[in-house]
């Protein structure tokens, strides 16, 4: 994408959220059915900012969609009533989901950032 | 008028398509997105929205991105209320003269403002007050985070006493900000508006129902959305929701509406009513309240909440 300077920017800069015109409006189509705009923060990248990453567990999953609602970031998946896993490229890794998640253990926990999400579920703990 | 949407349980909820984007740049844990995607969530109609300066409008329209999937409009600090009072007295005007375009047809759009409690109490006031008195079909949504946190965590008149603020330090002469909260749900109640709420963003069930109560209610709206910060509050980024839950539990944050300026009533009793010292040791910016020359602003705060959660308790009996 091209940036323009400060000063080429027009009075009243309008920034696009998407590249055509959609039919419906856009609480009617799912993001991967959306036209996205380059001008639009879902093409942009955090997931830098995490240090620890939340790490999910689906066979300890109840699809109670407390992470879904409590994520400030739009980075829990849920389709179909169903949750699916993380957006790591919009995750800050705040781990508001892990602290609301209710099961026992926990369906989902924050582990460092290198670490392979295979071997994150291999050391999974035990029920308490 | 178009139907509201049904959210009966979470489940439901959560097949919601998102118009708020990630990858804007509020702090990890900040409440602020928590609460605009309940509250754009909670309809399937088309939304206009406006944002004062603060928090929420620099984070999510840094150039060159937007993160709004919805037509947004930000102008200054004070006006996000008229801005919106303005695009929704156009919307009036072309409806009437029948010149709406296709894409308005069958359907209720919402004009939704939302500001930080610096745009809110302090900066834009006049502003909201002039919207509210003219009777716009729109809701005002303050996301009240009781400081300037921004520009690095100035006190606003929403701080409340007690808070260590950068510009209201604690330290060996002080204890931080002296003066009490606005109280501004009454405030706003007290224009005549016919629909008034506070709301926090941990009782997601009880902020969507309010939320669309305000959408299906003709005239302004306001909604006072408690913002847990992080930054400002000095908390780590996953406790928002614990410490949400600690403010609204303690009373600090009742949960109540008003409707037609009178009719009061509460929407949330917490089974285990909690200390308000906890509420304030969760928190560093009341850290120097438990040294014990300051611990009497504790019991006074104490005081304070149970003496309002009396009041609001009676003006529920009364019914006025």
């Amino acid at each position: 994408m091209k940036y323009l300077g400060w000063d080429e920017l027009l009075p009243g800069a309008i920034l696009f959220s998407f590249d055509e015109e959609m039919e419906k409006d856009a609480s009617e189509v799912l993001p991967e059915n959306r036209p996205y705009a380059e001008t639009n923060s879902y093409k942009a990248y955090v997931g830098d900012w995490r240090v620890l990453k939340p790490v999910y567990n689906r066979d300890l999953c109840i699809d109670c969609q407390f992470c879904w609602i409590y994520c400030p970031d739009v980075s829990i998946i849920s389709r179909d009533k169903k949750m699916i896993g993380v957006d790591y490229d919009h995750c800050k890794g705040c781990g508001i989901c892990v602290e609301v998640c209710p099961t026992n253990p926990k369906s989902l926990l924050m582990f460092e950032e290198q670490v392979d999400n295979d071997k994150a579920l291999a050391e999974w703990p035990e029920k308490e | 008028m178009s139907e509201m949407k049904k959210i009966k349980n979470l489940k439901e909820f959560s097949t919601s398509a998102d118009r708020f984007e990630g990858a804007n740049l509020l702090c990890p844990g900040c409440a602020h997105s928590i609460i605009v995607r309940e509250i754009l969530n909670a309809t399937n109609d088309p939304m206009i929205l406006s944002a004062s300066t603060g928090c929420l409008e620099v984070c999510t329209a840094v150039y060159p991105y937007t993160s709004w999937d919805a037509s947004w409009i930000h102008i200054g600090f004070e006006n996000s209320s008229t801005a919106i009072a303005g695009a929704e007295a156009m919307y009036k005007a072309l409806k009437r003269k029948e010149r709406l375009p296709k894409s308005c047809e069958g359907k209720s759009p919402k004009f939704v403002a939302f500001g930080g409690d610096g745009a809110t109490f302090d900066i834009g006031f006049q502003w909201i007050s002039g919207c509210f008195e003219r009777g716009h079909d729109m809701m005002y949504v303050c996301l009240d985070n009781e400081v300037y946190a921004n520009t690095g965590g100035q006190r606003s008149s929403a701080t409340p006493i007690g808070a260590s603020t950068t510009t209201s330090p604690a330290g060996r002469v002080s204890y931080g900000e002296k003066m009490n909260k606005k109280d501004i749900v009454q405030i706003m109640a007290a224009h005549g508006s016919p629909y008034v709420a506070q709301v926090a963003p941990n009782k997601w069930k009880d902020m969507v129902k309010k939320i669309q109560k305000g959408f299906a209610t003709e005239g302004p709206v306001f909604i006072n959305a408690m913002s847990a910060c992080t930054t400002e509050w000095k908390f780590a980024p996953d406790d928002t929701i614990a410490v949400s839950d600690l403010a609204v539990d303690s009373l600090v944050f009742p949960l109540y509406e008003i409707e037609n300026g009178t009719k009061l009533t509460i929407t949330y009793r917490p089974k285990n009513k909690i200390p308000v010292r906890d509420y304030l040791g969760a928190q560093g910016r009341f850290k120097h309240l438990f040294k014990p020359e300051y611990e009497y602003l504790i019991d006074e705060w104490q005081k304070r909440v149970d003496d309002y959660w009396e009041y609001l308790q009676r003006r529920e009996e009364a019914g006025v």
